[in-house]
């Protein structure tokens, strides 16, 4: 079965394989330079709203707001926002978030709702019956930013509207290349950081206009965070998978030409020990004539 | 809505500044964006664009958080006046720190006049002939963004300097 031909061919087949991960490899490490420059940007503006959504919280004023407070929505809905990747190839990145926000559903009396970004995670869901609102899939980066948009303003209507009574978000926290961590946050309705407890800040023109505005730009912001950190991982995931297969291909590049080497030499052995053979053979019959 | 007009912005303005300058309080000023810390320098004043109206900020403010609307951001600074166009957010005024969280904030330099001006010219043709309110409505927002790209642009090279202040009626 292994003859030499077929050796080449795989090695052929392999080396091919090999460009291709190669290129993959690139373009991960391209697009996580872009990214990452993405996510680093957008990171000082989201925890600054978060700190100061979260420090209104403790306002007296707040309380009431639907916002802060969802005793007023009757619904027992709760809304899952799941950030996974359209292409596999990325290691376990799709099966880490997956499995984490699949594990976070599935309470008692709770009646899921998922939007699910990303081709991978609309499979996972659609499988398991689970009640998928709306799916986002072929984001590009140029995208990202205005569908995060769309989304918060959405999410924003939907939640005011009292159809949902909770709010989560899963996404993938990039720490460093070699590590992201799943999460599952929740979203709505915003809690107090329990920090202040006095207040001497105003707010302008009042505290209601002021979450009114403050949140939907707070959304925003953590869906655009979220979908940054999320594509971060992904890409370095992709990378650190594609150079471990490329790794693994150039193994087994080597073990096949060793085979093919010592197949080839198996042949020429064989053919000069057929020479020699034969020429002693010749030799016997001259010396006996 | 109080507004001020364009007119009594040389005087009092100016005076307050420089009144501020002498004394060497200076504000810290901070912009975020989505794109990281876009702008951060000392100033005597700054003026904002809140959804109510134009805010004043002198050293020694009171803690207020507010709601920005599309607007002019003038900052004055040893009676050298900067002008940046922001469009939305908030602004947290603490310990002479000015945090502005906007996601569009423009330098002169950075924004595009043509199109600006193009936008305008688009915006004031739909709003003329469209009835349907919610167009009508962001139409408007669009036609006030692209006055205040316009003159934030036009601050560049002063002379030609335009008035924002009679097109600013069509808002609201």
């Amino acid at each position: 079965m292994n003859s030499l031909r077929d050796i080449k061919q795989r090695i052929g087949n392999i080396d091919s394989t090999k460009q291709i991960i190669r290129a993959m490899d690139m373009i991960a490490s391209t697009k996580l330079q872009k990214v990452r420059v993405q996510l680093e940007g957008v990171r000082p503006i989201y925890g600054n709203l978060k700190r100061i959504a979260e420090e209104l919280g403790c306002h007296k004023d707040a309380h009431s707001h639907i916002f802060y407070n969802n005793s007023s929505i009757e619904s027992n809905d709760t809304l899952y926002i799941v950030i996974t990747s359209d292409r596999g190839l990325s290691g376990s990145y799709n099966a880490n978030i997956l499995s984490k926000s699949y594990a976070h559903m599935n309470q008692e009396g709770v009646n899921e709702k998922i939007l699910v970004v990303g081709s991978k995670g609309y499979e996972f869901f659609k499988k398991r019956n689970k009640h998928i609102l709306r799916t986002v899939t072929d984001l590009t980066d140029a995208q990202v930013y205005y569908v995060a948009e769309s989304i918060a303003n959405w999410l924003t209507d939907y939640y005011l509207s009292g159809k949902v009574k909770e709010v989560y978000i899963a996404y993938t926290h990039f720490e460093t290349v070699l590590s992201y961590v799943p999460y599952v946050e929740k979203l709505l309705p915003l809690s107090c950081s329990g920090l202040k407890e006095y207040f001497d800040r105003k707010y302008e023109p009042d505290v209601k206009t002021f979450i009114d505005h403050l949140v939907p730009i707070y959304l925003h912001m953590n869906l655009f965070r979220a979908f940054s950190e999320s594509h971060t991982s992904e890409q370095a995931a992709r990378m650190v998978n594609m150079s471990s297969a490329g790794k693994n291909a150039e193994e087994i590049i080597e073990d096949l030409t060793r085979m093919f080497n010592r197949k080839r030499q198996a042949v020429i052995t064989q053919e000069l020990s057929e020479i020699v053979g034969s020429v002693s053979i010749l030799n016997k019959g001259e010396l006996d004539g | 809505m109080t507004r001020l007009s364009r007119d009594t912005s040389v005087p009092w303005v100016i005076l307050m500044a420089e009144a501020a300058a002498k004394a060497d309080r200076k504000i810290d000023l901070r912009i975020t964006t989505p794109r990281g810390l876009k702008f951060e320098e000392k100033a005597d004043m700054i003026i904002m664009r809140c959804i109510d109206g134009d805010m004043g900020v002198l050293r020694d403010h009171a803690p207020i958080s507010a709601v920005l609307g599309d607007g002019i951001l003038r900052i004055i600074n040893d009676g050298v006046e900067q002008k940046l166009a922001l469009f939305g957010g908030i602004v947290e005024i603490s310990d002479n720190t000015v945090d502005i969280y906007s996601t569009i904030a423009q330098r002169p330099e950075e924004i595009d006049l043509e199109r600006a001006r193009r936008d305008k010219e688009e915006a004031e043709a739909i709003i003329m002939e469209e009835t349907e309110e919610l167009k009508i409505r962001s139409m408007q927002v669009v036609l006030r963004r692209s006055l205040v790209r316009i003159e934030v642009s036009l601050y560049l090279d002063e002379e030609n300097e335009i008035s924002i202040g009679n097109t600013n009626d069509d808002e609201e």
